[in-house]
């Protein structure tokens, strides 16, 4: 599908004379782990072009270089309590990237909408969770920033006024290897319903085992409205896997469920929460082992324990300067984290970002681990 | 004695009948005038923040049904490049899409008064419609001069059940055609906080047509300029235009 992408769209596409676009973006961090401080960073350009060769086609691509600096090797090992002052070693090294993030071509059809390619494909109606996305995982810290594309073939279908019908399958080698998600959205008592399925091979097993992926099948819906005038949203999914493992043939379920709600008050102070369910997370924190850290870190799993709330507030305080707050609270280990975030948009396309993030629990919990962090962010979009 | 009391009744009730009627005859015509039944239109909005720093933002706009749905997309600047919104049953309901995520959300309708892109309007002065009309008591208050103009000044009380966008509003209407040149925005404090000027009437295929509109925030002291650079009224919407699926295109 790759080898597609890059020999077929990318060249029609830079013949189609495109417009360019896209962004620079550099970060610093500096953060606190152990008693020990890191300082690391990237410089990042994102160059994105489209082209419409007519009315009915799109064709586009988004490129990231990516230069590290700074700590750029870290030991799996120091962010998992109890196992930080152990002498163990699971290096993982963070190296420059060029990417060729996205290339697709959509095709505007008058009964369908057809996109082939790498693309970004975005599930649910969740902020900072999405329990009906089987492809991406998102940084609670910046929920909000774009997905990697995914290589597939997605189809829009107007079905009728308010009910359309959307496919995305993502090919492997045979068809059971093959990612593959439907979904179905329409407009009911004021709420945009989602009912979708989907059906993949997940690698519930990290580099710490050699266990083949496992079947994983998703039913879920979601629905967002308002009520009374509140903003609110909720979004499920039934997850069913079914894999074998050292003890023979396993079969599990679990529900995920996001609940959220939002609202802007007369003096434009903006207020979001969420409340997450995972049933596959653990419940206790004595119970959590190293593959469901390692699973968590690597996105495999939504999260690491099983209950969560996230909110987040902000409020445009002065002329192009907006003050937020974001929280994340683990239910379950008693651990939090606040990061409040100062966005001054100096000039036009150029915004300046500083996000202080404060760790909350004790040393063997989710977010007490850490102590704290510092992001800026610089990005001067073109 | 009762004669002449009933002879002044009748003489208060037909006359203040006769201003209520004006009034009427003037908000439904702003509102035609201000609704004109498809459009599209290329524009910018240039905001000047209290400390006086501008910004300048240029869209597409397309509007069908006299302003009852409308969609919106911005081409500049490179920071909101594509990102639109899509007001359906005069902004009642709003969604909107972000390029960056490909995500598209629905607003609750608390976002309705909220200002779009930081600017002095809101998602509710954008929507369009018959507000005026249904939502406000209007009551006629005599022939003005605004801006050298002779203008009809209409009272309009917004009526608490329909939760109107303002509690009170002034409207300044041309004699000649009724086309409005002024609004005066109240809050629940009896404050003017708020005024929009049309100026640069233009006729534009039959009909007239404010290529620059200002609203100025006087709690704020901040100001937005809504320039028409292009707009055509013989723009047909094709079937399902105003849905989801073109919001994203």
């Amino acid at each position: 599908m790759r080898r597609f992408a890059i020999f077929h769209l990318l060249p029609l596409l830079l013949a189609a004379q495109p417009d360019f676009f896209g962004y620079f973006e550099t970060e610093g961090d500096a953060m606190q782990l152990n008693t020990e401080t890191y300082a690391f960073g990237y410089n990042k350009l994102r160059l994105g072009m489209e082209s419409r060769p007519n009315e009915h086609v799109l064709i586009g691509a988004n490129i990231n270089i990516q230069q590290y600096w700074g700590q750029t090797t870290w030991n799996l090992f120091d962010f998992i309590p109890g196992y930080s002052e152990l002498d163990l070693q699971m290096p993982m090294n963070i190296s420059d990237t060029l990417l060729l993030d996205n290339v697709y071509m959509t095709l505007h059809m008058p009964w369908a909408d057809m996109t082939v390619g790498r693309q970004q494909i975005s599930r649910g109606v969740g902020y900072a969770w999405n329990p009906t996305d089987i492809f991406n995982s998102k940084s609670l810290l910046d929920p909000s920033y774009e997905q990697t594309g995914v290589p597939g073939v997605r189809v829009d279908i107007p079905l009728m006024y308010n009910l359309s019908f959307s496919s995305f399958i993502q090919p492997e080698m045979d068809w059971d290897l093959s990612a593959k998600q439907i979904w179905f959205k329409s407009t009911l008592l004021g709420f945009d319903v989602e009912l979708t399925a989907a059906q993949t091979q997940w690698p519930y097993w990290t580099a710490l085992s050699t266990l083949p992926p496992v079947d994983k099948r998703l039913w879920g819906a979601s629905a967002v409205g308002e009520i009374a005038g509140i903003g609110a949203w909720i979004e499920s999914g039934r997850y069913t896997m079914d894999g074998l493992d050292t003890h023979g043939e396993f079969h599990h379920l679990w529900d995920e469920v996001v609940w959220g709600a939002d609202y802007t008050f007369e003096n434009s102070l903006y207020v979001l929460g969420e409340v997450l369910f995972n049933g596959l997370g653990e419940v206790n924190k004595r119970n959590v082992q190293l593959n469901n850290y390692f699973q968590s870190f690597e996105g495999i799993t939504r999260s690491l324990m099983q209950n969560y709330v996230f909110v987040y507030a902000s409020h445009p305080t002065l002329d192009y300067v907006t003050l937020s707050l974001l929280s994340i609270s683990n239910l379950n280990d008693y651990s939090a984290t606040v990061a409040p975030q100062v966005d001054w948009n100096i000039y036009e396309n150029t915004t300046i970002s500083l996000q202080s993030s404060f760790f909350f629990g004790d040393n063997d919990t989710e977010f007490g681990i850490q102590d704290w962090g510092l992001r800026l962010r610089v990005r001067s979009d073109f | 004695m009762k004669l002449k009391l009933f002879i002044f009744t009748v003489l208060i009730s037909t006359s203040s009948f006769g201003a209520d009627d004006l009034a009427k005859q003037v908000v439904q015509a702003v509102t035609d005038l201000m609704s004109p039944v498809n459009s599209y239109s290329v524009g910018t909005q240039t905001i000047r923040t209290s400390s006086g720093k501008i910004r300048t933002f240029e869209f597409e706009g397309w509007s069908a049904n006299k302003g009852e749905k409308t969609l919106t997309r911005y081409t500049k600047p490179a920071a909101i490049r594509g990102q639109a919104f899509l007001m359906l049953n005069h902004a009642d309901d709003i969604w909107t899409y972000f390029p960056r995520t490909k995500r598209v959300r629905k607003l609750a309708s608390h976002a309705k008064k909220q200002k779009v892109q930081g600017s002095d309007f809101t998602y509710e002065d954008m929507g369009g419609g018959d507000a005026f009309l249904t939502e406000f008591d209007a009551s006629y208050l005599g022939e003005h001069v605004v801006h050298d103009i002779n203008c009809h000044q209409v009272l309009l009380m917004g009526i608490p059940a329909k939760d109107p966008p303002y509690p009170k509003m002034l409207l300044w209407a041309r004699v000649s055609d009724m086309f409005p040149i002024q609004i005066d925005y109240y809050d629940e404090n009896d404050f003017n906080n708020k005024t929009l000027v049309l100026n640069n009437i233009q006729i534009i295929e039959g009909v007239p047509t404010a290529m620059k509109m200002v609203m100025t925030d006087h709690k704020e002291h901040s100001s937005t300029i809504m320039e028409t650079l292009e707009v055509t009224y013989k723009w047909d919407p094709p079937a399902d235009f105003f849905s989801e699926r073109t919001l994203k295109k």
